[in-house]
């Protein structure tokens, strides 16, 4: 063992870093920005879920339930009428309401239960939970003035249901994920190989233009990305039974976008990137968080308002609603919130396609 | 196309990167049917001068005519074949399925056994690439310049790592095809190469100092061995 050897090799590894600007700025920069961000978010002062509350009780203890929901913290609680409460859930505008019946008081009274309805939305649980905690608690101030009650809500799921769970959840976004990440990395990867072993001086010294070379790669990647993309929703759908009610062939259509997408962000990006290494990077600086931000963890309708206007931009946004709005409300190409999903994604394709075509002259000359 | 007597025509090229002059005022002119050698040490601009007859280098003042158009133009470059200095290739493919891939996407694949016999590894046409020596690296990239059977052929120190004997084989083989019609522009360092070529230029800092016969080059010199012509011309030696 010899102490010169080892130093040898620990100091010519910082000898390179030293050269390499971005991997050090990546390094001490990239955690502060994701720690940063996710701080943020979780404590932005994002909006809390919002509700409805329909109170039909012709007795008083329904209206101590409701200001005591209204008052509360955990939810952004507001007084509606049924119909109007119902058309809100539709739109996706509450997470839920909680409906007092006309007897509620007497139901309390006499036979000492209290039933409130609880209509979900469903589509997200961590805001479906919420809601019932809130509505639960609004209800520990009444059994407190009137004690024995039994607490029996009647909950009722626009989408999902009971058994509807985080994985379900999360499945319906990381079935596209996986996909678009992997096949993002690959091609990414795949180019700089290309660039770096100099195949791709001698694709550009013959008549290939620069659109076939562009086209082909897409069509070679797309191939893989489908295959992954078929693999990966049936192992989601038949082997984990991930919550799906929507259409696989839509389902498919929306991967195969994402797919693509996928590729030419890889083709483009890889563009910015001298080295393999350099190309790994892009994983925390462009993956990360748009995985903070599309919606997948955290519902955008909870992040703090500038950061749902980022979110609002990334086309990962859209994709991830899209397979929800499939796989969870089984919106089908009539939907027009799938259409706009479908649309951005659709969009952000095209984009990056130009993008790569645009951008592969630029660094040959 | 080939019917062109200039395969290239190279006029008053000016190329800088950055500050760095990499060709500095170049003409000079490869007629059909020769092998031309572009003699110079490392850096003098050989690659960047290849390179620009391919479109890949944009000359900032002057013009390139290759094969009777003006570059860049992407459809004479099917009739062209450039061997890159480093061997260009699909570590993860064969040698058969590299040499098929360059023909195909210059619109050629009936070469492909020709051009490995050429090189000499036809019989080690199934072997990956990563698996392959240096000097079989180099003669597979070789094969896949000429699958497309080009009417110019631009080779960047094509035998690099190549054995004596299969050297002496490969000139045999640009000759044969220099007296079939074709073109040839090979760059070197080495003398005993330069002494092959029809005619030679030889490059300093970005300039061509001399051109011609290895005979007028070393007439011109005054000297008998080319390698003394060679660094006479370049100002190296103070003779």
């Amino acid at each position: 063992m010899s102490g010169r050897r080892v130093g040898a090799i620990s100091t010519r590894l910082l000898q390179q870093f030293r050269r390499d600007h971005r991997t050090l700025g990546l390094l001490f920069g990239a955690p502060l920005v994701i720690l940063a961000l996710l701080g943020y978010l979780l404590r932005g002062g994002g909006d809390v879920p919002k509700m409805g509350v329909v109170n039909l009780d012709g007795g008083g203890l329904g209206s101590v339930v409701a200001s005591a929901l209204e008052r509360s913290k955990a939810v952004s609680a507001s007084p509606m009428s049924a119909a109007g409460a119902e058309a809100k859930l539709r739109t996706g505008d509450i997470a839920g309401y909680v409906l007092l019946p006309a007897d509620f008081s007497v139901q309390a009274l006499q036979r000492r239960t209290i039933a409130p309805e609880v209509h979900l939305e469903g589509s997200q649980p961590g805001l479906s939970q919420s809601i019932l905690q809130s509505v639960s608690q609004s209800f520990v101030a009444l059994a407190g003035q009137a004690g024995g009650l039994q607490f029996a809500p009647r909950i009722t799921f626009l989408y999902g249901g009971p058994s509807f769970d985080t994985l379900d959840y999360f499945g319906a976004a990381f079935i596209g994920l996986v996909v678009f990440f992997l096949v993002f990395v690959i091609t990414a990867v795949a180019f700089l190989r290309e660039r770096g072993q100099g195949t791709l001086e001698r694709l550009m010294a013959s008549p290939l233009r620069r659109a076939e070379i562009v086209l082909g790669y897409m069509l070679g990647f797309t191939v893989l990305a489908l295959v992954q993309s078929v693999e990966v929703l049936a192992f989601s759908l038949l082997v984990l039974h991930v919550h799906n009610v929507g259409n696989v062939a839509l389902i498919f259509l929306l991967e195969a976008l994402m797919a693509i997408a996928a590729v030419n962000l890889g083709i483009f990006l890889s563009m910015f990137a001298r080295t393999e290494f350099q190309a790994v990077q892009f994983i925390p600086l462009v993956i990360v968080p748009q995985m903070l931000l599309a919606g997948i963890i955290f519902p955008i309708s909870t992040e703090p308002g500038p950061l749902q206007a980022l979110s609002r931009v990334l086309p990962l946004t859209y994709a991830v609603e899209g397979l929800r709005n499939i796989m969870i409300k089984g919106a089908d190409l009539s939907w027009s919130t799938l259409q706009l999903d479908i649309g951005v994604v659709l969009g952000f394709c095209v984009l990056v396609i130009l993008a790569g075509a645009a951008t592969l002259r630029r660094r040959i000359a | 196309m080939a019917t062109e007597a200039v395969a290239v025509d190279v006029d008053g090229v000016v190329k800088r990167f950055g500050k760095q002059i990499a060709l500095d005022g170049v003409s000079l002119r490869v007629r059909r049917g020769e092998v031309y050698g572009l003699l110079g040490p490392n850096g003098a601009g050989k690659t960047t001068l290849i390179r620009s007859f391919v479109g890949l280098v944009a000359p900032e003042q002057g013009t390139v005519t290759v094969l009777g158009r003006r570059m860049p133009q992407l459809e004479v470059l099917a009739h062209v074949g450039y061997m890159t200095q480093q061997a260009a290739l699909y570590p993860d493919l064969s040698a058969e399925e590299n040499v098929h891939f360059f023909g195909a996407i210059n619109g050629r694949v009936d070469g492909v056994r020709e051009a490995l016999e050429f090189v000499d590894l036809w019989d080690r046409r199934k072997s990956v690439v990563s698996t392959l020596s240096g000097g079989m690296r180099t003669r597979c990239s070789l094969a896949c310049a000429l699958v497309h059977k080009p009417d110019l052929l631009l080779l960047d120190e094509p035998t690099v790592g190549v054995d004596p004997q299969l050297r002496v084989q490969l000139w045999d083989g640009f000759r044969k095809m220099a007296a079939a019609g074709r073109s040839i522009v090979v760059s070197s360092h080495v003398m005993d190469e330069a002494e092959r070529c029809d005619r030679l230029g030889l490059i300093r800092f970005g300039k061509l100092l001399a051109e011609g016969t290895v005979a007028e080059i070393k007439a011109k010199a005054g000297v008998d061995r080319l390698e003394e012509a060679f660094l006479k011309l370049s100002g190296v030696s103070d003779s």
